[in-house]
């Protein structure tokens, strides 16, 4: 038997040329949108940190209008991949960090904006997360959060989560929006934003990405043509497996201690 | 190592400051006792990762 950050290094590892080329997580409006967020809160003097940074689309995108992006990942060959592309992009300012989340290898008040997309879904312990990043933040920081969003009505939300292990034995849960704001206020941020966008997963890229083993793309197939009229139809399950979920960004800012 | 990343790194256990030590090429937390490598220029802040310092390593740092 091996341990959570074994699974999701051994899940993630061998996919980073997957996920730098992923349109799901290179492009996107909420990238777009974190983007204008940051740019217009700091100054270019500013500096960031990507918790889970993955193939690192979050840290270029705030790249631009920074002064300096630390990227922290768990898996080696992501880092790799981060170095490997900033290297070709002439950006200089992107330092590759390898470590947990929920335990930050940064002193206190470091940073401008604490970041993290689409890898809160794979944190066993988010709140540890949540406050370690708000460690890290100088006074009045920012914190922004982007991740696939859990449902607030549970039937959905059993259906959304199961499908998400099925396809990948490292996912943890999407947190729902009222799990945020409650983790968020207890680690002393204050929400300023909150915005919402419906992303459709291709089902066949979707498993390729992750590799998900056939007799598990099989079970989410099942799953999908037996769930009841109310799933199918909040996560538009389409006839090819396709279906649609929701990615939620949420913007805060540092309480004074 | 860039010096500006040196600067703001920390053990991720005890938070307190690191030593870099250039010939093995790894960021010394003394009062964890424990060694954190450098691999292709990236710092590997995880405990399951880092080396146990032995005594005489521990003493040689004060």
């Amino acid at each position: 038997m091996i341990d959570h950050q074994k699974t999701v290094h051994e899940q993630f590892d061998p996919r980073a040329q997957a996920y730098l080329q992923s349109p799901v997580h290179a492009q996107g409006p909420d990238l777009l949108y974190a983007q204008d967020l940051v740019a217009q809160a700091m100054p270019p003097s500013g500096v960031a940190l990507d918790v889970g940074c993955g193939a690192g689309h979050l840290s270029f995108a705030l790249a631009h209008n920074l002064s300096s992006v630390t990227a922290l990942d768990s898996s080696p060959s992501m880092l790799s991949t981060v170095d490997r592309v900033a290297a070709e992009r002439g950006l200089s300012k992107i330092h590759t960090v390898l470590g947990d989340a929920a335990a930050l290898p940064f002193e206190d008040g470091t940073f401008c904006v604490a970041a993290t997309r689409y890898s809160a879904h794979h944190w066993a312990t988010p709140m540890a997360a949540v406050r370690e990043m708000r460690r890290v933040v100088k006074p009045g920081g920012y914190l922004l959060v982007i991740d696939v969003m859990g449902e607030d009505d549970w039937l959905v939300d059993t259906h959304l989560q199961t499908l998400e292990l099925l396809r990948d034995r490292s996912h943890v849960r999407d947190y729902s929006v009222a799990q945020w704001r409650t983790m968020m206020r207890d680690a002393a941020f204050t929400e300023i934003g909150y915005r919402e966008w419906p992303i459709r997963l291709h089902y066949e890229s979707w498993i390729q990405r992750m590799s998900t083993p056939a007799n598990k793309a099989a079970m989410i197939r099942e799953l999908q043509t037996s769930a009841p009229r109310e799933v199918r139809k909040r996560l538009a399950f389409e006839s090819d497996g396709s279906f649609t979920v929701r990615t939620g960004l949420l913007w805060a800012r540092a309480k004074p201690a | 190592m860039d010096k500006r990343l040196l600067e703001i790194l920390v053990c991720p256990l005890c938070k307190g400051p690191l030593h870099y030590q250039r010939e093995q090429n790894e960021l010394i937390c003394k009062a964890d006792r424990l060694a954190f490598p450098i691999r292709d220029d990236i710092p590997v802040m995880l405990e399951d990762s880092a080396r146990i310092l032995t005594d005489e390593e521990v003493k040689a740092l004060h």
